[in-house]
């Protein structure tokens, strides 16, 4: 079993009348349990040079390995425009976008044929070309099956 | 201008050569090198049904000074402990009963998608656009059980 631990820390001196000092921590547990996730892709890094959206994981089938289970993606644009930002969407709905140097991290549901995690470049990001990184912790995905002929 | 940082760190043996995240972002208005400047502050809300409801409804209640389409970040967090029970946050249209809002992209009323669950303890911390359009970008959350649960959320914006 593996163990995995997340940690938050958001800070800030001038935001409100006082300091600001958030700091949170967990353990990344298989759904419903206290065993670790034991799977990842690895993190990934992509340049990408157009404003085609992308799915950044394989495209879920009708019956995800991890759909009822539990995953985490982490997703950075690594541009250092602040300018240049991506588009993050799930089932074509917008999160939002990411700018230059802009992280998020959240929990994933498999959902059948639904909820595929998909990134565009801003026009400007994909004309100078931009940089994301990218990982999914899960108990399980569903891989194309290979098709060599 | 005020200055917000964000430093996420994971750690992890799910690798033979061990797996790290490391990165610290400053939250800045759109396209800009200026930092955000607004919060909601850190809110926390009380459920005891398995409703589907909105927990941020984009361009009302307490989001209503988020500016669509501009630079918004939201952390939203279980406090429970419990590894069995858990939140499920989506986006889009919230049902309003104890049955999820079927995703159905063929009617531009009902679109809904979930993100994932946060169980005892988790946290998240993502971009909002805040889409305002048919509640396309409300933030949504459903209790797994009827038993008291919370959460904490707080956003920061321009």
């Amino acid at each position: 079993m593996a163990t995995t631990t997340a940690s938050l820390t958001i800070d800030s001196s001038d935001l409100v009348g006082d300091a600001l000092s958030l700091s949170t921590s967990n353990t990344l547990y298989k759904a419903g349990t206290t065993t670790g996730l034991e799977q990842t892709t690895g993190m990934a890094s992509l340049y990408l040079t157009a404003t085609t959206q992308i799915d950044l994981f394989p495209v879920l089938p009708a019956s995800p390995a991890g759909a009822g289970k539990q995953s985490w993606v982490y997703i950075c644009n690594k541009a250092t425009d602040e300018t240049h930002y991506v588009r993050i969407t799930i089932a074509d709905s917008v999160i939002g976008d990411l700018y230059g140097g802009d992280f998020m991290w959240m929990p994933w549901s498999q959902q059948a044929q639904h909820a595929d995690i998909e990134l565009a470049p801003s026009a400007a990001a994909a004309a100078a070309g931009v940089f994301v990184e990218f990982t999914c912790i899960h108990e399980g995905i569903t891989y194309p099956t290979e098709a060599d002929s | 201008m005020a200055t917000i940082n964000a430093t996420l760190s994971v750690s992890s043996d799910v690798t033979k050569y061990g797996f790290s995240i490391n990165n610290t972002m400053e939250m800045r208005k759109a396209g800009s090198t200026a930092g955000l400047e607004l919060t909601t502050g850190l809110a926390r809300k009380t459920f005891t049904s398995t409703n589907h409801v909105d927990l941020l409804t984009a361009g009302s209640g307490i989001a209503a000074d988020v500016t669509a389409s501009k630079s918004a970040k939201v952390y939203i967090k279980n406090v429970g402990s419990s590894t069995s029970d858990y939140f499920t946050i989506g986006l889009g249209k919230s049902s309003g009963t104890g049955t999820e809002e079927a995703f159905d992209m063929a009617d531009s009323g009902e679109k809904q998608a979930q993100l994932g669950n946060l169980y005892g303890g988790d946290w998240m911390l993502i971009p909002w656009q805040a889409d305002s359009t048919n509640g396309y970008g409300d933030i949504t959350v459903k209790p797994n059980v009827a038993t008291t649960m919370s959460l904490e959320y707080m956003v920061f914006f321009e």
